[in-house]
């Protein structure tokens, strides 16, 4: 067994699809559908066969629910490795995504924190033995 | 062979695609030769949708009011969506929601037929695939109304049979679209 795939429920599949590849950097990886489902993932371009995230649609009540509490909660629905967290929080930035929280130095590592505008928070991580920097 | 083993879908039927900016809907019109009241039954029985449909629906969708989940058949992940059903003028009209896609059916009765017409607005990329899918369903439709009932064929089990690449290519070509993946 291996993990393979992670998700994010977002609110549009289209727009998702434009912030995950445009704004943060990943590419499309996989896209087709059964009937009203789409299957499509993203993958970065450092790992192309590395761990794909699917961006999943909110088509469901519970995955509403779900994704406005985590939200309300200032949850992250999703945590991102990086190996410059500064760097990737000015050029995120620089595309005209929205921060909750700015490079931060936490126990073990520096998060910084984003708003996907598809519902959800995704948290950057740094961990500090990777600091190259 | 059994009937299911040696079916092949025929020609591509001839279908409209309306665009409206994003919104692209499809339009499929099949003549079958069984009554309304008979079709209508097949499109809103849990029992006769699961031998045909590209879901299946946890109680009738034929009765306007109603709640009823449906479960996409082939998804990659299961894939459970709640409809309210917003009109059924039985055995005429038929309207709900399939996670997102409006879907409305017409029957109208022709000599002993009928002519079944489906609207369904489905993302852009993947018409010409959805028009190949529901042609299948619909020929799956004809042989389960006739009584010689071939099982579903949905989602991958569709791809598998002969005739599927050269159907959606039909489709592709009549609106124009490239042919996705699949």
């Amino acid at each position: 067994m291996k993990i393979k795939v992670a998700s994010v429920y977002v609110d549009d599949q289209d727009k998702a699809l434009r912030f995950y590849t445009e704004v943060l950097g990943f590419a499309k990886k996989a896209d087709f559908s059964q009937g009203p489902f789409r299957w499509l993932t993203v993958a970065s371009p450092e790992e192309p066969d590395g761990t794909e995230l699917q961006l999943a649609l909110n088509d469901n009540p519970a995955a509403k629910a779900y994704q406005q509490a985590m939200f309300q909660q200032g949850q992250p629905a999703a945590m991102l490795f990086t190996d410059d967290v500064k760097g990737d929080y000015e050029r995120i930035k620089g595309r005209g995504a929205e921060f909750t929280m700015p490079p931060t130095d936490v126990t073990g590592s520096t998060i910084a924190v984003l708003n996907d505008s598809c519902g959800n928070r995704i948290q950057l991580t740094q961990l500090a033995r990777r600091k190259t920097r | 062979m059994t009937a299911r083993e040696q079916y092949t879908p025929g020609p591509a039927s001839v279908a409209q695609v309306r665009k409206d900016g994003e919104k692209w809907t499809l339009i499929l019109v099949r003549e079958l030769h069984h009554p309304p009241a008979k079709v209508w039954q097949a499109l809103t029985d849990p029992a006769q949708l699961r031998e045909w449909a590209p879901f299946d629906a946890d109680g009738s969708l034929g009765t306007v009011g109603t709640r009823v989940k449906l479960t996409t058949v082939g998804a990659p992940t299961p894939h459970v969506t709640e409809t309210t059903v917003t009109r059924a003028d039985a055995p005429k009209a038929l309207e709900y929601n399939w996670g997102g896609f409006d879907m409305r059916w017409q029957l109208e009765a022709i000599g002993g037929g009928t002519r079944l017409t489906l609207w369904t607005n489905i993302d852009r990329r993947f018409i010409s695939m959805g028009a190949a899918g529901w042609h299948v369903c619909f020929d799956v439709l004809d042989h389960l109304l006739s009584g010689t009932p071939l099982g579903r064929i949905v989602g991958p089990e569709a791809m598998k049979f002969a005739g599927w690449q050269r159907l959606h290519a039909e489709y592709a070509k009549q609106f124009g679209v490239e042919t996705p993946r699949g």
